[in-house]
């Protein structure tokens, strides 16, 4: 039998790859890509999408950082300066080494956006027009949002101004009235009518709003609660925020050398800062101590640079006048007792003679309460708030309310918030037949469920590419901490040179907000970073086009390291044929 | 160019013009020559080839392996104890067809120590696929060691050249040097079929399954079958190109032989001495050189010994408990002739560890070869001290 | 920049094909996907006796883009020796030879042609993958198998008696001009010495940590943790050696308690209190002993 022509000696030599082993039948459990949330999403009262335009800004991509921002948050310049950022607390990096410094981060957004043009206005998609009462945050936020999903928008405030209370109650070093104007601009040119100087009140009211197919209301909370002590109504007994109003007003209201601020919330401080700035010796009156002050605690810090004296558990007992003049303040001292619904210790008097504090004007900062009598119809409401659902309806067809009058927490980011989401219960109001998939469930458009909404939710449209989310919250035992490095947050800084009205906290610049936006986990989403890919030992993870990856299934013996090691907790291992 | 040289020094010479590429041996007595000579060419130049002075003979096989996979012409040279140290990395070349070379100095093994020759060492390692080649002088030595590389390459298999411990490797004879010119002509460089190479990526020697494993092995027979004739053919160009020629087997004086010695390696010449003596005299007598053990010439075998009345098979080795290898494989190479011309074997063990074979030696063999009126039953031991 | 981004520091050419034969969660596999990553397709890999073995495929496939050549159990650096030589003879000095053996391939039976090999300082990387025992062979001990450890031929009740082989110090003695170890858990470390060794002529040596889930008993998905609490407790300290006198840390250690690493591990759950201390001693005399030599390299 003829021998075939020698070619090469038959040995084990491979001719193919071990590619065609379906090793993935191995498995039992396999992973799935899913981008759940993260907790400072869900800690922000204005429903700001944070980790999603961190992780656009750690990408350089400063436009759609601004664009995703800026969906949610019609003013993050301001927001950046004067928000309480909840969010820092509820960062996951707090615990690991120091939180991401979101504010700052946002800050340094939101001038980046008032330094651009402002964009051309969003088309006017609908016919329907909408009646805001109130140019504070929760009406500029409504009215932001309603223009920029097409409604006509206009907005009328009794004062001269727009701006509620970032105007009439915080002073200037913290919020520079060139950053309001400009920011309160930015959202009149999307096409928004601001009408100030008109009262809306009763039959004039009802006149005026008539012609208008929906009516938000956001006309706030400006009458400073009584501390329910003998002669609190008696000479150099101030309201605080009467007394930031009139100077936030220009004026220069009568103080005398000392100064006491009753509180400890933000007021309170700008009341002592302001005071200080008039020459006089502020004295802080708080009945619990420095730990339960609902203060954010930088202005508290600043105002102890500054040189603001503190008085820890003492509460106001009684006044004594000389000549018609305020020359002293008897005060009770407390202690701590049990925590109250709040989980702050609750102030408990202790039975002494206490003691006296020698004032000339008292300013009290201890919280406002609402005026409902000028509403045009009458609301259901409950200890002075319009009772509203999910989407700030008030019981009138067509009426919605939010913001302080409406019982939210009395900070700008739940203002902002409940603008928001009134804006959403409108457009679901007029479009609620043709929503195109809109979630039904509010707890849908809540970030985790209980957060706040986020327009791009209502939208359907995120920007930041998202595999399978879910809603649920990443905490930190969901990360892979390992992977990260510490490093220390980048600080604002501040200007120390003197005690006056213009701006003390400088905050940081773009390198350093690009900076500590790399700082950001990322909690429960991709974000790309390739640890699934690199560390799977079966080659079994491959990226997919546009971005993310995909688990080729027929070789993934579900090993778990993926999931194991995803530094964010965007992994998570299901059960095989599930 | 001829040259009076010892046998390692032909190993030495037959390397160099062969243009090895990469040598890789370890020392031992008496295989050592072959080494010192090519560290000196390398390091002079002379020698265009990488020396690895490994630190075992397990690993200078293993590093040939290396080489030899690479795809370049590949040397290694050993003895006894490195032979069997090698062991089994000769079958790693055997199996992973590697055309490697290997000058093999017959030397007994111990204990006790024994530095002199004969062939157990490399007839141990019979079934480890290499081709094994028994030399008989200096001359052939060289020649034979040319002739490998072109026989290994063609077939790709690995090749032993074997020599007798001192009898060969130590002592001086003339030997025609052929011109470089001329081996280049017969000896290209190696273009291997098969190698590691990363323009085309592959694994070998991986897991082979039962399913796959056999197919292996009769490729390598067809290839050990091949080489018997590629051998012939080969051996034919050298003497087209040098005059000499050595053959698988060399029948010598078989003209009408009624008994035939059957030698391989040096005992093969004092062998040619008794006979050609014997032959003055009349005697019908011839001798049968085996060069070639595996692939072992079965068939030629068999033609050059049908209808000899006698045949006596020398072996300078032993395999205890059955008997003298060649005689065994003779044996059973003229179980296929017919029984009216088979001839009778007689098996002599003789020569062990160095013991000298000598004219007088071969004479008791033929003596006693004559003597015996029936088949014998077991192999002779020849030269025992009573 | 807090949150190392990996991937910037990670080649993307991937030279290892999946459908490869190693255990779910297997650190071998991954070994090697990293090195080859950094190495490139200009590589010639020698495969003793080892996991890898079947990991890589059987006939007539391969899991590897680059050439591959298996050998016997106690030949890589010899193999790898005399590819070299080849390559160098035919003028390929681009091409790097690198040996890729487990822990027993190198500590025991292939010691001797290492050592001979480092010693004439071939050219090649010689990487041993350590999992701490024959587990390919069914998780027999070898002298890379850490003191109290069990495995099928040291069983419970007289577990690894001895303690594990100190190759790097080993190597380091042979005076080659590259030694270190690295672990699967820190790809970036153990990039960076691979592109070290590459860009090195002479014999580096490279020892992997490598941990295997069925070896050492835990549950596959913990591999990567395994390995990073052996390096953050000390146990497998990440470090190179250039030229056997120059000790480096190549990362900083918190100095972990063993026991967590070491209770993580079935192969351990028979030790005592007692035990965890000595073991603990060990660590920290090791320690203290790769602290002098760091503290006195020149």
């Amino acid at each position: 039998m003829p021998r075939a022509p020698y070619v090469e000696p038959l040995v084990s030599v491979s001719r193919g790859s071990t590619r065609q082993n379906r090793t993935g039948s191995w498995k039992y459990i396999r992973p799935l890509y899913r981008d759940a949330v993260a907790p400072c999403n869900r800690a922000c009262p204005a429903g700001v999408d944070i980790e999603g335009y961190m992780n656009l800004l750690r990408e350089g991509r400063l436009d759609d950082a601004l664009d995703l921002l800026l969906r949610e948050n019609p003013m993050p310049a301001i927001t950046g300066r004067v928000c309480h950022h909840p969010c820092e607390v509820g960062c996951n990096r707090r615990e690991y080494d120091q939180a991401v410094t979101v504010h700052s981060v946002e800050r340094a957004l939101g001038d980046e956006s008032l330094s651009r043009p402002h964009p051309a206005p969003p088309p006017r998609l609908h016919s329907e027009r909408v009646a805001i009462v109130g140019a504070g945050p929760a009406g500029l936020a409504c009215a932001y949002h309603l223009a920029r999903l097409g409604y006509g928008v206009t907005v009328y405030d009794e004062a001269a101004e727009a701006g509620g209370l970032l105007r009439q109650g915080i002073p200037g070093y913290r919020l520079p009235r060139e950053v309001l104007d400009r920011q309160i601009e930015r959202i009149a040119s999307m096409g928004v009518d601001i009408r100030t100087g008109v009262r809306l009140a009763g039959e004039k009211a009802q006149a005026e709003l008539e012609g208008y197919d929906a009516v938000f209301y956001a006309t706030g909370a400006h009458k400073g609660k009584p501390m329910r002590v003998e002669g609190e109504d008696g000479p150099g007994i101030v309201a605080g925020l009467e007394f930031l109003k009139a100077v936030n007003r220009g004026e220069r209201p009568e103080i005398g050398r000392r100064v006491a601020i009753i509180g400890g919330g933000n007021t309170a401080m700008d009341c002592a800062r302001t005071a200080l700035r008039f020459g006089a010796e502020p004295v802080v009156v708080y009945r619990r101590t420095r730990d339960e002050m609902p203060a954010i605690p930088q202005e508290v810090d600043e105002a102890l640079r500054e040189g603001v004296e503190f008085v820890f558990l003492a509460a106001p007992s009684g006044f004594r006048w000389e000549d018609g003049r305020l020359v002293e303040m008897h005060v009770t001292r407390m202690e701590l007792g049990e925590p109250d619904d709040s989980g702050r210790r609750r102030p408990v008097p202790i039975d002494d003679d206490g003691y006296t504090i020698p004032v000339d004007t008292v300013l009290t900062a201890i919280g406002e309460d609402t005026e409902l009598e000028a509403l045009p119809w009458s609301l259901p409401e409950k200890w002075g708030s319009i009772i509203v659902d999910d989407f700030g309806l008030a019981g009138a067809e067509r009426v919605f309310a939010g913001g302080d009058v409406a019982g939210e927490e009395r900070t700008v980011a739940d203002a902002l918030g409940s603008g928001k989401r009134a804006a959403m219960g409108i457009d679901r109001l007029f479009r609620g037949g043709d929503d195109g998939g809109r979630p039904a469930e509010v707890t849908d458009l809540r970030w985790g469920g209980d957060g706040q909404v986020s327009m791009s939710r209502w939208r359907g449209d995120d920007p930041v590419r998202r595999t399978n989310p879910t809603n649920q919250v990443v905490d930190i035992e969901g990360l892979q901490l390992a992977h990260f490095r510490r490093e220390p947050s980048h600080q604002e800084r501040h200007r120390h040179d003197a005690v006056d009205f213009s701006e003390v906290n400088l905050g940081i610049d773009m390198e350093q907000a690009i900076a500590e936006a790399r700082r950001c986990f990322n909690c429960g989403v991709c974000n790309d970073c390739e640890l699934c890919l690199i560390l799977c030992p079966d080659v079994a993870i491959v990226r997919r086009e546009g971005g993310g990856f995909e688990v080729d299934l027929d070789h993934c013996k579900g090993c778990g390291v993926c999931a194991e090691e995803c530094p964010r907790g965007a992994i998570i291992m299901t059960r095989e044929g599930l | 160019m001829k040259k009076v040289i010892v046998g390692n020094h032909a190993v030495s010479l037959g390397v160099k013009l062969a243009r090895v590429e990469v040598v890789s041996a370890y020392p031992i007595t008496p295989q050592t020559q072959v080494v010192e000579m090519l560290s000196e060419m390398c390091a002079s130049g002379e020698l265009a080839a990488r020396f690895i002075k490994v630190e075992s003979e397990h690993s200078a096989m293993a590093a040939c392996c290396g080489a030899s996979a690479a795809g370049t012409r590949t040397f290694t040279a050993s003895s006894s104890q490195g032979l069997a140290l090698m062991h089994e990395m000769l079958h790693w070349a055997g199996n992973g067809r590697h055309p490697v070379v290997m000058a093999n100095i017959n030397r007994a093994m111990g204990p006790g120590w024994n530095v002199w020759t004969d062939q157990n060492d490399s007839l141990s390692q019979r079934d480890t696929g290499w081709i094994q080649l028994y030399c008989e002088t200096n001359q052939e030595v060289l020649d034979t060691t040319i002739q490998a590389f072109k026989l290994a390459e063609a077939v790709d298999l690995p090749v032993m050249v074997i020599l007798d411990a001192f009898y060969l490797s130590h002592t001086s004879e003339p030997v025609e040097i052929p011109d470089q010119d001329l081996v280049d002509e017969f000896l290209p460089r190696r273009e291997a079929r098969l190698k590691l190479d990363t323009s085309d990526p592959r694994s070998f020697g991986s897991l082979v399954r039962p399913e796959d494993y056999m197919e292996m092995r009769w490729d390598q027979q067809q290839a050990m079958t091949t080489a018997l004739r590629m051998y012939e053919e080969i051996d034919a160009d050298w003497k087209i190109l040098t005059g000499r020629r050595w053959g698988a087997i060399e029948p010598y004086r078989m003209d009408d032989a009624e008994l035939v010695l059957v030698t391989s390696g040096t005992v093969t010449s004092t062998a040619r001495e008794v006979i050609d003596q014997r032959r003055e005299d009349g005697e019908m007598i011839g001798l049968l050189k085996v060069k070639m053990f595996r692939p072992f010439p079965s068939a030629a075998i068999r033609r050059a010994l049908r209808g000899v009345d006698r045949v006596a098979v020398l072996d300078r080795n032993v395999s205890p408990g059955h008997s003298g290898i060649f005689a065994e494989e003779i044996r059973a190479a003229l179980y296929d002739v017919p029984p009216d011309d088979r001839p009778w074997l007689h098996g002599y063990v003789l020569g062990l560890g160095g013991r000298d074979v000598t004219p007088a030696t071969i004479e008791e063999i033929i003596e006693r070869a004559w003597a015996v009126d029936t088949p014998p039953r077991e192999d002779l031991w020849v030269g025992l001290k009573t | 920049m807090s949150q190392v981004m990996i991937k910037e520091l990670v080649p993307r050419r991937e030279l290892v094909d999946p459908g490869h034969l190693a255990c779910p969660g297997c650190g071998a596999p991954l070994a090697m996907r990293l090195v080859l990553k950094e190495l490139g397709e200009k590589t010639i890999v020698v495969l003793p006796a080892c996991c890898w073995s079947i990991i890589a495929g059987p006939y007539p496939q391969s899991s590897l883009h680059v050439p591959l050549y298996h050998t016997a159990f106690e030949t890589a650096a010899a193999v790898a020796s005399g590819i070299r030589a080849a390559l160098d003879v035919r003028g390929d000095t681009d091409t790097t030879v690198m040996a890729w053996a487990g822990d027993g391939g190198t500590f025991d039976i292939g010691l001797q042609a290492l050592s001979g090999a480092a010693e004439r300082n071939e050219d090649f990387l010689y990487v041993c993958y350590d999992n701490e025992a024959y587990m390919n062979t069914g998780i027999q001990r070898s002298s890379a198998t850490p003191w109290g450890a069990w495995t099928t031929t040291t069983p419970r009740s007289q577990p690894q008696g001895t303690k594990k082989k100190d190759i790097l110090s080993i190597m380091a003695a042979h005076r080659i001009p590259y030694a270190a170890t690295a672990c699967v858990s820190y790809p970036a470390d153990l990039l960076e010495k691979v592109r070290k060794a590459k860009s090195i002529r002479g014999t580096r040596f490279l020892h992997i940590l490598s941990p295997c889930p069925p070896g050492w008993k835990f549950s596959d998905e913990q591999s990567i943790e395994m390995g990073r609490k052996a390096v953050q407790n000390r146990i497998f300290p990440l470090m190179e050696v250039e030229d056997g006198i120059r000790w480096r840390f190549t990362m900083e250690t918190d100095g972990d308690r063993v026991e967590p690493y070491i209770k993580a591990q079935g192969r351990f759950r028979h030790l005592t209190d007692e035990d965890m201390v000595r073991i603990q001693d060990e660590v920290n005399a090791r320690w203290e002993y790769l602290e002098r030599m760091v503290a006195s390299s020149p």
